[in-house]
């Protein structure tokens, strides 16, 4: 049997930045109990963004990597989107 | 013995009612008094979504405590927290290796501040919005001046 066709992929696109956002500005903490910040920095499943997709240098993204695990061990951003409350349901 | 700066956050169980989570928060801050330690602030969040379901449930209760301690009220603390079966989720980090007393008296004065905002706020803003007005014209006047 055949799946029907699909729409074309939906593909979020994300803003190029040049600059690092936690270097920018100074006045941005990071936090792993901001969840609204690290969801910048993920993708619509839940995994984390590499550097060169956010622009993060390699100082913030260590410390991103840590905040975005301690997220989702305390249940403020999902592993997955498959196990997620608000996102859409698990895709097959 | 030498403190450190610690954070600790942790979820409770949705249907635990106000008396409940504050027996939670007295029990946990007692461990780090008793030990030495120093509280700088408890923070206990509304009734949040959760990211995903944790032992059924949607839902729960966020508390961050923030606090000094010698390193070994951790380990009472965690074990503490495991053995509390409403208590979901938790999460120790460490902020600093040393602690600053400064620390403190920032938060007293962070805590003053907001309980001061919120009290003036409750009666009224209207002598400040009456010196802002002026402040705003006298600041307009120079800048004319400065054009021509
Ligand atoms: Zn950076």
């Amino acid at each position: 049997m055949q799946r029907p066709s699909r729409p074309m992929k939906r593909r979020r696109v994300y803003v190029r930045r040049k600059v690092c956002r936690f270097c920018a500005d100074k006045n941005l903490v990071m936090d792993y109990k901001d969840a609204d910040l690290l969801r910048h920095f993920i993708t619509e499943h839940g995994k984390i963004l590499p550097r060169r997709i956010t622009g993060t240098c390699a100082k913030h993204q260590r410390k991103l990597t840590t905040a975005i695990k301690n997220a989702r061990i305390m249940a403020l951003i999902p592993f997955t989107s498959d196990h997620a409350l608000e996102r859409r349901p698990p895709r097959r | 013995m030498k403190l450190r700066h610690y954070e600790t956050l942790y979820l409770l169980h949705p249907d635990l009612n106000d008396e409940e989570r504050q027996e939670r928060a007295d029990k946990l801050q007692k461990i780090i008094t008793d030990d030495g330690g120093q509280i700088v602030k408890v923070d206990p969040w509304p009734l949040r979504k959760l990211a995903y379901r944790v032992q059924k449930q949607t839902q729960g209760w966020y508390v961050c405590m923030e606090y000094a301690a010698p390193a070994s009220t951790i380990q009472e603390l965690t074990r503490n927290m495991r053995l509390d079966e409403s208590l979901m989720k938790f999460v120790t980090i460490k902020k600093d290796d040393t602690f600053d007393p400064a620390v403190l008296e920032r938060a007293k004065q962070e805590a003053e501040a907001k309980a001061a905002q919120e009290a003036a706020e409750a009666e009224s803003g209207e002598t400040a919005e009456e010196s802002a007005d002026t402040a705003n014209e006298t600041a307009d006047a120079g800048q004319d001046e400065g054009k021509e």
